[in-house]
Parts: C-alpha cells; sequence; structure tokens
C-alpha cells in the first residue's frame, strides 16, 4: 500500500496511535497527513475527544452516596 | 514488632482485609469509591451508580479472600466494577441506542476529507467554546446512546485509560477488536462534538 487518502487514513488512525501498524503503512500515512491540512485539523480533533469526555464525564462522589455505601456495607456485616 | 507503614500498599490492604482487618477494607473503600463511582457513572447512570457502587465492594469484600495478587487490586477490582455495571445495565432492559452514524467524517468521491481544515479541528476546541455545564450534560448523553460494544471499551480505554490489553481482558474481547471499536466510538464522539459546536463532522 503507498497510497493513502483522507478516509483510508482516518481508518488507521488507532492502530497509528497504538503503535500497530506495519512500518510500510505507518510510512505511507505518516507522508499523507503531513501533507494534508485537513487530516492533520482531523487528528488533532481526533486525538483531543478522549480528554474532552475524560473531563467532561468526571462526576464527583456525593457526600449522601458515600454515606449510603458506608451504612450498606456495615448492614451487610462488615 | 512490625511497624505499619504510614500509606500501605492496595495489595498490603488488602491482605489484610482478607484476613479479616475491617479496617483495612475501609481504607481500600475510602482510596476507591470515587474512582469506582465514576466508572460506574460512565457505563451506567448517575441514577444507578449508586447501586453499582454498593454491589462493586460487597463482591469486593466477599471475593478478597480470592485475589490471588495475579494483577493489581486496582485493576481486580475495576474488573468487578466493570462486571457489576453492564449487569446491572442487563437487568435493567434494553435502553435506546443510536448508531450515530450521521456523526462519522463525510469524505468525497476521491476519499477527501469535505471539511475545511477549521472546521475539522473546532470539535478540539468544544470545552473552550461552550459552557461547561452543557458540555457536561451533553457528554453524558452522548455516551448513554453510544452503543454499548462501542461505549465500553471507549469508557474503559479512553476515559478510564486502561490498555488496551486490560479493556481486551476485561471484557472478554480480541485487542483487534477493542481498537476497532474505541477508534469507531472516537470517530463518532469527535463527531458529536463537532455538531455541538456547529459544523459538520
Amino acid at each position: 500500500m503507498t497510497d493513502v487518502s483522507c478516509a483510508s487514513g482516518v481508518a488507521l488512525l488507532m492502530d497509528y496511535l497504538e503503535g500497530v501498524l506495519p512500518d510500510d503503512v505507518r510510512t505511507a500515512l505518516e507522508a499523507h497527513v503531513s501533507g494534508c491540512p485537513r487530516c492533520v485539523a482531523f487528528v488533532a480533533s481526533y486525538q483531543e475527544t478522549p480528554r474532552l469526555l475524560r473531563a467532561a464525564t468526571d462526576t464527583a462522589l456525593p457526600t449522601e452516596v458515600q454515606q449510603s455505601l458506608r451504612s450498606f456495607l456495615r448492614s451487610q456485616g462488615r | 514488632m512490625v511497624v505499619p507503614a504510614a500509606n500501605p500498599s492496595d495489595e498490603t490492604l488488602a491482605a489484610r482485609a482478607a484476613a479479616g482487618d475491617d479496617h483495612a477494607f475501609e481504607q481500600l473503600v475510602t482510596r476507591y469509591e470515587a474512582r469506582v463511582f465514576r466508572l460506574a457513572c460512565r457505563l451506567t447512570s448517575e441514577t444507578d451508580a449508586p447501586d453499582v457502587l454498593q454491589e462493586t465492594f460487597l463482591q469486593c469484600y466477599r471475593h478478597l479472600p480470592a485475589f490471588r495478587h495475579e494483577s493489581r487490586f486496582g485493576t481486580w477490582l475495576y474488573r468487578i466494577a466493570t462486571n457489576a455495571a453492564l449487569m446491572h445495565r442487563r437487568a435493567r432492559g434494553r435502553r435506546p441506542s443510536e448508531p450515530l452514524d450521521q456523526f462519522l467524517p463525510r469524505f468525497d468521491e476521491q476519499g477527501m476529507h469535505v471539511g475545511t481544515p477549521d472546521e475539522l479541528q473546532l470539535a478540539a476546541h468544544a470545552d473552550e467554546l461552550l459552557d461547561q455545564q452543557l458540555l457536561a450534560e451533553r457528554a453524558r448523553s452522548m455516551l448513554a446512546l453510544l452503543p454499548e460494544i462501542y461505549r465500553d471499551p471507549f469508557v474503559l480505554r479512553d476515559l478510564e485509560e486502561m490498555t488496551t490489553a486490560e479493556v481486551a481482558e476485561t471484557l472478554g474481547i480480541e485487542p483487534a477488536t477493542v481498537r476497532q471499536r474505541v477508534h469507531r466510538a472516537r470517530l463518532m464522539l469527535r463527531g458529536c462534538l463537532s455538531d455541538l459546536v456547529g459544523v459538520k463532522p
């Protein structure tokens, strides 16, 4: 495989970031992305997605939930 | 005389708890309750998470004597918590989910991105462009809508930051399958974020 398009490149992104792509495929992907501003922009948002979702779903433990856990565990004999 | 360490390791506490030391068990609960609750919220909902939390520590207490220290305590507890969440969800019955395919990236006939670079990168700035409360609400509903086969590996791999191998073991699927599903989840969620900030994926 020597020719990577935006579409075929996107399909390889996860494997690329996990370091499991064969060398020739990785090189072809890097060559495409480095010359493609659309892919550079896409990769940035793809890579930020986990961080954004992680921060947005970082739910704190409410005190009343913590207290009912303690009483529940005591009621279960420990 | 052995002086107890000021900050004993999880494994030390687990061994003491397994031997009947309730104070050691309480220390483990204190150490992990917030993380287990957050995981439960991500895999179920804030409504169901308190039950999952209780079930997790009950199972943990019961199974501690069988904990063989082959994995780290945290990994072992996360596996219990994940199973408790999945069981809880199953008991609740099927919930509506959407393939969210309309949020996948768009390409023209030559396989080129349809969006411009400016449009394509905008999702990366969702936290600067949106109200935090709104983003938190939308993030929860996006996760809830995501089909479970994508949601579970995404939550464990990308939100809880487990390794692909750990996710594979926890969910009983191949690492390559984890990668495929996490990738698809990222694409759909990236598209949702893009849509939220007002551009097509």
